[in-house]
């Protein structure tokens, strides 16, 4: 019996697009988080109040890696 | 940190110098950088302040400072200053903390930028030092008008303003780069030498800038070029309503303006006051002035506030262009000054009891 290809096997390449759907979102979301993280801080250290809007802010790029992490599903599932 | 970044530091620290340079490479947190330095710059006062400040006494005006930034400075400094004096020492300690605070915040590119920029204050202190021992003012007023801002401390600087002779001010700067300058002095001579610091520290700035063509650089650049011309301008305004000689003139122009280049300057010296200001008309900067300038003028005061406040709303308009750059922090850098001058110009202003309409005019707001 012949043994199936990689490269012909559906399976291997939906679990490679989830990985690359969760993966990228995820260096997108990690990049777009390092500004506006760096910055909350730098604001919080003048302004103790800004504590809260600096958190709202820097949780906001997290929806990237989600829908990622929804395509991926979907691909898998 | 090798072991000979450890020797410099220890040597710096032996000359009564700071270790700040930064790098011209590496990558400079921006994000960062500006959300504090807008959190500082949310802590001026806003323009309405003066107006009030105009209304107050001096003791008035030292509480009303007392309960605002400047709090730790003048808390600190109640006990051996009193009225104007405390007010000024307050706002001088102030100015040099925020921008010392700018270094130590900063890293690489910023770090290396601003460092150069603050020489400014190096040579101010120099320039102080000599100006008060050639008119045997005392070292307390010396000190007075000392920010340590740039590289020397104040410990070293208010050492130099306890030293006896002019002679042993200039040795203690056998190490730096303005000995060469310094060493002219030769007691009659402190505005040619004057001249020759304000040029060498454009001219450094310009060239330490000038090599790196990165963004920040250029941007940077464009500031200290704006600054350079309305240095120029003001200069070229008064030596003009003096009639001051055509070389003595060249020689306090400074190279590299923005607007102004050295042939434009060159072209401009010779004119008279009114042919002067006929020139002035074919350039941009024109429309900043035009209302203020009158051939028939008696006081340039207005148009030096004019220029100072081009030079403002020019790096204000520039910041909001380019946020997340050096623009932000160099407006930063001009207002928190520009807010220091005007608050001593009012203190002053009232203890010499100058009219409130003088005042006013001084004011660059």
């Amino acid at each position: 019996m012949v043994e199936p290809s990689i490269w012909t096997n559906p399976e291997g390449w939906k679990a490679i697009g989830a990985a690359l759907a969760v993966g990228i979102s995820a260096i997108a979301t990690a990049l777009a988080q390092r500004e506006i993280g760096s910055a909350a801080v730098g604001a919080m250290i003048e302004n103790e109040a800004l504590f809260g809007k600096g958190l709202i802010l820097t949780v906001i790029p997290e929806a990237i890696v989600i829908f990622g992490l929804v395509v991926a599903l979907i691909i898998v599932g | 940190m090798s072991f000979l970044d450890t020797l410099k530091r220890s040597w710096n620290g032996l000359l009564g110098t700071r270790h700040i340079k930064g790098s011209r490479r590496g990558t400079a947190n921006y994000s960062y950088l500006n959300a504090r330095v807008r959190g500082m710059k949310s802590y001026l006062f806003p323009k309405e302040t003066y107006p009030r400040l105009m209304n107050m006494e001096i003791d008035q005006i030292a509480r009303f400072i007392q309960e605002s930034a400047y709090k730790e400075d003048v808390d600190q400094l109640a006990q051996t200053y009193e009225g104007a004096d405390l007010i000024e020492h307050a706002l001088n300690r102030n100015l040099a903390e925020s921008f010392t605070k700018l270094i130590n915040i900063s890293e690489d590119e910023p770090k290396y930028l601003i460092t150069e920029y603050l020489r400014k204050f190096d040579v101010w202190n120099i320039k102080t030092i000599l100006r008060g021992k050639q008119m045997n003012a005392s070292p307390g007023e010396i000190k007075e008008n000392l920010v340590s801002a740039g590289e020397y401390t104040y410990t070293f600087l208010s050492g130099l303003a306890e030293k006896e002779s002019v002679e042993e001010v200039v040795e203690a700067f056998s190490d730096s780069s303005y000995y060469s300058i310094l060493k002219k002095f030769d007691g009659t001579n402190l505005s040619d030498v004057e001249n020759m610091l304000d040029k060498m520290y454009y001219d450094q700035l310009y060239y330490a800038v000038s090599e790196t063509k990165t963004k920040e650089f250029k941007l940077f650049l464009q500031f200290v070029q704006t600054e350079i011309d309305v240095r120029n301008l003001i200069t070229l305004f008064r030596t003009k309503k003096e009639n001051l000689p055509e070389d003595e003139i060249l020689d306090m122009m400074i190279d590299n303006g923005l607007v102004f280049d050295m042939d434009d300057i060159r072209k401009l010296v010779p004119l008279s006051f009114e042919e002067f200001i006929d020139e002035l008309k074919k350039y941009s900067i024109w429309d900043k002035i035009s209302d203020v300038v009158d051939p028939d003028m008696k006081s340039l005061i207005s148009v030096e506030t004019s220029l100072k406040k081009y030079a403002l709303t020019y790096a204000r308009k520039f910041a909001h262009a380019n946020p997340l750059s050096i623009a932000t922090i160099m407006y930063y850098i001009l207002t928190k000054n520009n807010e220091v001058n005007n608050l001593r110009i009012v203190v002053r202003g009232k203890s010499a009891g100058l009219p409130d309409e003088t005042i006013r005019n001084q004011l660059v707001i």
